[in-house]
């Protein structure tokens, strides 16, 4: 334990920095044993004998792929599947029958962005496949993109632990999409094949990703700092199509600022992308 | 006017399992009660029906899955909502549980957040908030 408590200040400083700069998250002055505990692990798993030795070679040589890791160690949350209940009754009642008659016979894409270990987008693609007799006339694609990490590691390889399969999802699901693996429980391949993840820098440049009909990011946006926050809404404005459909946490609100989406809430936390680009900010800026 | 704790049954052959689910249920605002089987919780469920079960499978005298089907069988004993609570982790086991009228199903070992969560699941979440407080 002497030497988790071992972070210099200047370098806790120093990750407070490359935190908001890479992921636009401010941490506060009282993570400091939550940094710690968690860069020790990381630290461990790189091969470096202790932090000390993983901070100075992160900020002596600037390695992206180690910086990048460091952050999503420090940012990783418990995921849920179902979390935020209410978000998915609105999926199931009110998004996807406001979608069905404009897209009938075509493809609905389904975005989690910023799907840590995956839950909320496999919580998805169970709904739509329970719903799948409602939509008969509709394909479904369904996404997660986050930053590279061991979470999204796991999303992809769809293992879960005793204790996650226990949080949120009934047993009539997990004993229907998911099948026994020792201690652990794997998503069947049937479910599990039409659920791609993509690593991407969630504030980065988003030429490599498409435009989707949902976007989910909930309960992230309270979470940015200012500039990273209207970042983000840029680039959700062109996550989601015309006429798609921004989720965010059934708390959560754009506020003033509706960029190109309606201003009235479809539900809470839900947003329709206005039929005419008019969003206030410009589409090449920042 | 005070609103009316729910009940809830806990069975199970182990002192210390009971113990420690009625320590979170207690915090979950319900109102536990003991059995060390499933006779024993029969007996009780006859005298007061409760709102909620908590019910391990493999026990002396009368077993989860007995039990169950001895309740659901009852005047009255298709009210109470059963959470199975049992190491036992095989899909068949779960499966079985279930055609015999469990509504949830939790494998051991488990923690406050997983019996929070699957009571919610059951529609009986209505005091998370005073938990929430509770566990601050």
């Amino acid at each position: 334990m002497s030497d988790v408590l071992s972070l210099k200040p200047a370098y806790y400083e120093a990750l407070k920095r490359l935190t908001l700069e890479l992921a636009g998250i401010k941490l506060g002055a009282d993570h400091t044993f939550l940094v710690e505990t968690r860069l020790a692990a990381l630290a461990r798993k790189e091969g470096f004998e202790d932090l000390g030795q993983m901070i100075d070679e992160l900020f002596s040589r600037g390695e992206t792929r180690l910086a990048i890791h460091v952050v999503t160690a420090l940012l990783q949350r418990a995921t849920a599947f179902f979390e935020d209940r209410a978000g998915f009754e609105l999926l199931g009642d009110v998004v996807l029958p406001t979608l069905h008659p404009l897209y009938r016979g075509g493809v609905v894409k389904i975005l989690s962005y910023g799907c840590s270990s995956g839950q909320e987008i496999y919580s998805a693609a169970i709904l739509v496949d329970k719903m799948s007799h409602v939509f008969p006339d509709l394909a479904f694609e369904f996404i997660g993109v986050d930053y590279p990490s061991d979470a999204l590691e796991r999303a992809k390889a769809g293992r879960f632990t005793h204790f996650e399969v226990q949080r949120g999802l009934p047993i009539k699901h997990l004993i229907s999409y998911f099948e026994r693996d020792g201690e652990d429980w794997v998503v069947k391949p049937d479910l599990r094949k039409r659920i791609k993840f993509i690593d991407h820098n969630l504030l980065a440049d988003i030429s490599p990703l498409s435009t989707y009909q949902v976007v989910m990011y909930r309960n992230h946006l309270s979470q940015l700092a200012g500039p990273a926050r209207v970042r983000m809404m840029r680039i959700l404005d062109r996550l989601v199509s015309t006429h798609g459909v921004l989720m965010l946490g059934s708390t959560e609100s754009l506020g003033k600022m509706c960029y190109g989406f309606d201003e009235t809430m479809l539900a809470p936390g839900c947003y329709q992308k206005r039929a005419r680009q008019d969003s206030p900010v410009s589409e090449q800026s920042g | 006017m005070a609103r009316r704790s729910k009940t809830c049954l806990v069975v199970d052959d182990s002192k210390m399992i009971r113990r420690v689910a009625c320590r979170i249920l207690r915090e979950m605002q319900f109102e536990p009660v003991e059995a060390g089987n499933g006779q024993e919780a029969m007996d009780m469920c006859e005298a007061h029906m409760p709102d909620a079960i908590l019910l391990d499978w493999n026990m002396p005298v009368m077993d989860g899955l007995s039990f169950l089907k001895a309740l659901r069988g009852q005047p009255g004993g298709d009210k109470p909502v059963v959470l199975f609570c049992t190491a036992e982790r095989d899909v068949v086991k779960i499966s079985e549980a279930l055609d015999a009228g469990a509504d949830e199903y939790i494998m051991k070992p488990f923690d406050s957040d997983i019996l929070v969560s699957k009571f919610a699941l059951v529609g009986l979440d209505i005091n998370a908030p005073d938990r929430q407080a509770a566990l601050r």
